[in-house]
């Protein structure tokens, strides 16, 4: 009998590595201008605000909940800023303000699932419906686009001899101080121990619900910031903004092998998962496959993402059985 | 001694009082909302409104019947909508190119795409071990993919569809619409079945308490692979339905019907963690949700108070569900504080 | 092994119904049962004995087909048998009822008892009258009063019970199996629920009855098998053991030999003190208090209300009224991690659900109460932490070559040091141990001990809570007893007897239904 330790070489990771590298390799073959700098980058346009809405729900999901109202709190942000924008109000107030409205939505289902117990799915599908249906109450059916410059410098300029975007060094410090806080900080240590058990966790003294009730909030906070960057990169705020992206977020989360009971995963990996899909997704573009198909491989990795383990464990089983047999024969 | 027999007794009868209240808390607050409507508008009172609130309600109480049986067993199915516009779209198509289908045939084919549909939800979840909201999630985007991939961006129009399917989606028997029966019939069948037979009884048992059916040894899988199979086939027939009502098959139809049918159920009393709650008041649900949609349009408040409506309506009923569960109290729901 | 079994002649016609042999569990590297063989005669009462986590349940789990044995067989009249769901071993005639009842709350009790089987009529329909009717016959012969109606949900623990033997009787049963069919029940209910099993033998039913309460072995066994540390010891026909040798023969040696004795203590202030405190419906006006070095046991029957007491005491669930003293400072317990900061740590019960992390490594399970301590600007210092959890490591003596094991790898009896590593790692003045030595073996047993009295010795105040009547009477400076959730009496080390305590847990004082 092995001694069973922690696995010092993260395997998934450099699964994840590997696929990342062929989808490039792939994506090269189908058109020249892929490996060029000022396309790479571009491409990284299309996972920043899933990403920040991923790492968001990354920290909800260790800890056993999930979080699926994040994408209509990028609409209730948009509209946020729109309305702030039309008041006059210049960035430097209204983003911070678009944030806190995020966390404040976050809290809501924080409290709701941690404070009264209900279970996380269900709220958060419900919060999902309402946070979109106040973000169209808010907004108009028609949307705001008379953003003030400063308000798109997010989403539109670039930095470093104007190259890099700076919504990318944007999720480039969000996925670091998430990283930092969910493998390095008690904080992240306590979600982890939540996510694997509650119980013996209040017991050991972690203040369960008020943990939880942080990672919504911060959770919340990062989709108030991807809302920022959507209206830097699309110019208009409207309620149905970033609809359906929950299905992108979902699937990185757990492609990047993150326990959807909680508990297990490491950022690094959802970042890493965040690439591959931005990969694929970039390639399927450029070798036009329509946005269905997209859709469809999404879905399928999705599933396969969490078939992941049971698939190990029946391959386990019957290397056991044929080792069983040999044993026997 | 005494005493203690006296309380045992009470919160007994507690527990039978605040069960029973579900249904009829659903339908004292339909009652509520009419009342309000009607005094609201002229027009929400009349017969013919009546009707049309019952025409759109009876999609939905299928799709919501659906959603509750797997919500009976302590799962979750989010790909109903798809389902619905898979299941719709494909059979619309072959009734356009095969005009000639005979009617009976032509009902089985979408029962039969919902069927398999539903399996594949099953056997994910029941065998595969995938959490249902991830493996729901999943299919829900791989059927609306297919169906788009398939389609190439074309639509069913109604001039295509069989003149006699249409003519049965308008058509009324004194004074009631057929759609309206036919989905009452099916409500119905689903909670007799529900309730008076051993199948359905053992689906209410693996959501009540897993644990107890392990120990029990109740086959958990096949009886949650049943549930998913059946939510498929009626999601088949109510995308079916619904396809024809509206006329014109597109890709996109019945999207968002996962929220409204879980919307519907969890309104109707039906419990998301399980083994609580019946079809007939997931369908009472829906005759809410519809009821709110029919009476927003009269008082020409933005369709998008609905979406909000909806949403907090889900929060409140999972929030009155676990209040519930706490004030029976017993053994079964003792939990610990945090 | 067979030698030990002393045929009576009546057994000699008989044919065992059921035959173990050789039965073997492991979990992974923790062995649960090695070698157990032994046969169960028709019309007997079978009392199986043996401490917490000797491997009674594992057992019953294989028989009943929860689990599969990894060697030996099971033999049913002499068939070799292996059942894959406990469905198949109801089908032959085995049924097994639980300590807590595995019932479905929200169906009705005639429901719940007829599941398995339900009357129908034509077409597959449940024949709802004779579901009824069935329910309340077979309620009605254990004498209870439940509505066959009534929904599971709103039921008392008891009635839970009885609705579950209900259950079992409801198919054709030859082997009944009884996991601590009592421990829910008062005195009257559960002599009339041994009528109904003294019936049910005579008329040709195989028993098996486990119990932690030796009386009732005595009363109802015929034969008696006694396991420990997961290896069948012997079996016996009733009538040839009597109480003392049966308690030898589960905990392995003499008694007198079996706890370390602790020097003459010195106590020093009153540090933990408790006045009046209440929790409705679970414990009553409950006052004692702890002084530093001392160790107060508390002892009482199973579910007497003493871990509710404990975990009142920790802030897991606030009490309704009375006042708690923590080194003379009035406090008011309402979260664990106010308790800890205060300095009095809780060694939980369960400690492989409660107690510790199971997929974690040591280090991380050594740690987690202590993090925010660790850390600075919120990072935690991970050399420091590792250097802790080696020093806790090599203090407790768990036997593993590196804190970066994980915990679910270990031994009972590692596990259990390793969750004391982390309870006083918080560094605590006030020490409550619940069931600290519950499932594991003998020798960690004795550790466990040395380490509670070197605990007591070094100043700390102890409230050991402990279901092992030699351990309590061995180790406590004071016994407490509670029952039914109130301070009956308390015993100075030198009055306490056995006998003394037991007569204490069990009488009546008055009814507290949970």
């Amino acid at each position: 009998m092995s001694m069973r330790t922690r696995t010092a070489i993260p395997t998934w990771e450099l699964v994840l590595c590997v696929l990342i590298v062929a989808a490039g390799v792939w994506s090269s073959k189908l058109s020249p201008y892929y490996l060029s700098i000022d396309q790479i980058f571009e491409s990284t346009r299309h996972f920043i605000i899933p990403g920040l809405l991923a790492l968001g729900l990354a920290m909800v999901v260790s800890t056993g909940e999930i979080d699926i109202s994040l994408a209509s709190i990028v609409a209730v942000g948009t509209v946020a800023l729109s309305k702030l924008a039309a008041a006059g109000f210049s960035i430097y107030v209204a983003a911070p303000i678009v944030i806190v409205i995020g966390a404040l939505c976050g809290t809501l289902n924080g409290v709701l699932v941690a404070r009264y117990g209900l279970p996380s799915l269900a709220v958060t599908l419900g919060t999902m419906g309402a946070y979109r249906g106040l973000a169209f109450i808010v907004g108009s059916e028609v949307g705001y686009t008379d953003f003030d410059d400063s308000f798109l410098w997010i989403g539109s300029e670039k930095l470093f001899g104007d190259i890099v975007p700076i919504s990318f060094c944007v999720f480039v410090t969000a996925a670091i101080g998430v990283w930092l806080l969910m493998h390095r900080t008690f904080f992240g240590r306590h979600c982890f121990s939540i996510g694997l058990n509650p119980d013996a966790s209040w017991f050991a003294g972690v203040e369960v619900v008020k943990v939880k009730i942080r990672t919504y909030a911060l959770a919340g906070a990062l989709a108030g910031i991807a809302a920022l960057v959507w209206v830097g990169q699309y110019g208009s705020a409207r309620g149905d903004n970033a609809d359906g992206s929950i299905l992108f977020v979902v699937t990185a989360v757990v492609l990047g092998g993150m326990d959807i009971n909680g508990g297990r995963g490491t950022i690094s990996g959802v970042v890493l998962s965040l690439l591959l899909l931005g990969t694929i997704r970039n390639g399927m573009g450029l070798a036009n496959f329509g946005g269905p198909t997209q859709t469809v491989v999404l879905g399928v990795l999705l599933v396969g993402g969490v078939l992941r383990p049971a698939l190990a464990a029946t391959l386990a089983r019957l290397r056991r059985h044929t080792s069983d047999k040999q044993a026997g024969a | 001694m005494s005493g203690a027999i006296g309380a045992v007794g009470a919160s007994r009868q507690f527990t039978k009082f605040v069960l029973r209240m579900r249904e009829t808390g659903v339908l004292v607050f339909l009652a509520i909302l009419g009342i309000a409507f009607s005094l609201l508008t002229s027009t929400f009172f009349t017969v013919q409104n009546i009707t049309a609130v019952a025409s759109s309600a009876a999609i939905l109480a299928i799709a919501a019947c659906a959603q509750a049986i797997v919500l009976l067993t302590r799962n979750l199915d989010v790909s109903v909508g798809s389902m619905m516009g898979f299941a719709a779209y494909l059979t619309a198509d072959f009734a356009a190119t095969h005009p000639g289908i005979s009617p009976i045939v032509l009902v089985f084919i979408p029962m039969g795409i919902g069927l398999v549909l539903g399996t594949i939800n099953g056997l994910l979840v029941a065998y595969g071990k995938v959490q249902a909201l991830i493996a729901t999630l999943g299919t829900m985007s791989l059927y609306r993919g297919l169906i788009y991939i398939y389609a190439h961006g074309q639509e069913v129009t109604s001039s295509r569809l069989p003149h006699w399917l249409l003519g049965f989606i308008d058509a009324r028997i004194s004074g009631i619409p057929v759609l309206v029966m036919l989905a009452v019939g099916i409500v119905v069948v689903v909670s007799l079945f529900l309730q008076y037979f051993p199948l359905g009884r053992r689906i209410y048992a693996v959501g009540s308490n897993p644990v107890a059916s392990f120990f029990f040894g109740l086959r958990s899988e096949r009886i949650v692979l049943l549930a998913y199979m059946l939510c498929g086939l009626l999601c088949g027939v109510a995308g079916f339905l619904y396809a024809v009502r509206v006329g014109t098959v597109t890709v996109v139809l019945a999207s968002g019907w996962e929220m409204s049918s879980l919307a519907a159920a969890v309104i109707g009393g039906v419990s998301v963690a399980g083994g609580s709650g019946t079809v007939i008041g997931a369908a009472l649900g829906a005759v809410v949700l519809a009821t709110i949609d029919n009476g927003l349009v009269l008082l020409n408040v933005s369709e998008f108070w609905r979406m909000f409506i909806q949403g907090a309506a889900i929060v409140a009923a999972v929030a009155a569900d676990a209040m519930i569960a706490s004030s029976i109290g017993g053994a079964f729901y003792a939990r610990r504080p945090r | 092994m067979l030698g030990d079994i002393a045929l009576s002649p009546e057994q000699n016609c008989k044919i065992p119904i059921l035959s173990l042999d050789g039965i073997c569990k492991s979990f992974g590297p923790v062995r649960a049962l090695e070698d157990i063989t032994f046969d169960v005669f028709p019309g007997r009462v079978h009392g199986l004995v043996g401490e917490n986590g000797a491997g009674k349940s594992t057992l019953v789990k294989i028989i009943t087909g929860l689990e599969q044995a990894d060697a030996g067989r099971v033999l049913l009249s002499g068939e070799a048998v292996r059942f894959h769901t406990p469905i198949e071993a109801r089908a032959h005639g085995i049924v097994a009822v639980y300590q807590d009842p595995k019932l479905f709350p929200h169906l009705s009790v005639a429901e719940n008892i007829a599941l398995g089987a339900y009357p129908t009529l034509p077409f597959g329909v449940i024949n709802r009258k004779r579901m009824y009717g069935t329910a309340k016959v077979l309620l009605e012969r254990l004498g209870s009063e439940v509505d066959p109606q009534a929904l599971v949900a709103g039921l008392s623990v008891a009635e839970h019970q009885f609705v579950e033997i209900a259950r079992a009787l409801s198919s054709d049963v030859k082997i009944l199996i009884l996991d601590e069919p009592t421990s829910a029940l008062t005195p009257a209910e559960a002599e009339r629920l041994f009528r109904v099993v003294r019936t049910l033998r005579d008329h040709g039913t195989a028993v098996i009855l486990i119990t932690h309460r030796l009386e009732e072995i005595e009363a109802m066994s015929d034969d008696i098998s006694v396991i420990r540390d997961r290896r069948h010891v012997a079996t016996k026909d009733a009538k040839s053991v009597d109480r003392a040798s049966l308690v030898q023969m589960m905990v392995g040696r003499p008694l007198e030999t079996l706890f370390t004795r602790r020097d003459q203590p010195t106590f020093g202030k009153e540090v933990l003190r408790v006045e009046n405190l209440s929790l409705t419906g679970v414990f009553d006006n409950v006052s004692f208090s702890v002084r530093a070095g001392e160790v107060v046991g508390m002892g009482g029957l199973v579910g007497a209300g003493r871990s509710e007491i404990a975990q009142t005491l920790f802030g897991i669930t606030p009490p309704t009224s009375g006042r708690v003293w923590l080194n003379d400072h009035e406090i008011h317990p309402h979260n664990p991690r106010q308790m800890l900061d205060l300095g009095l740590a809780y060694l939980p019960e369960d400690r492989d659900r409660d107690g510790l992390i199971m997929p974690e490594t040591i280090t991380h399970n050594i740690t987690l109460p202590i993090l925010r301590r660790l850390s600075h600007w919120c990072f935690v210092d991970r050399s420091q932490e590792r250097v802790l959890a080696e020093d806790a490591s090599k203090s407790y003596r768990a036997l593993t070559p590196t804190v970066e094991q994980i915990v679910s790898a270990l031994s009972g009896g590692n596990r259990q040091k390793v969750a004391f590593a982390k309870w006083l790692a918080t560094n605590p003045v006030t020490l409550i141990l619940d069931e600290p030595t519950h499932g594991i073996d003998i020798g960690s047993k004795a550790q466990v001990h040395e380490m509670v009295a070197q605990l007591a010795s070094r100043g700390l105040a102890v409230l050991l809570i402990s279901s092992d009547l030699p351990e309590l009477l061995a180790m406590s400076d004071r016994i407490l007893v509670i029952a039914e959730g109130t301070l009956v009496t308390e015993f100075l080390k030198n009055d306490a007897t056995q006998e003394k305590v037991m007569m204490a847990a069990a009488q009546q004082t008055r009814r507290v239904r949970r």
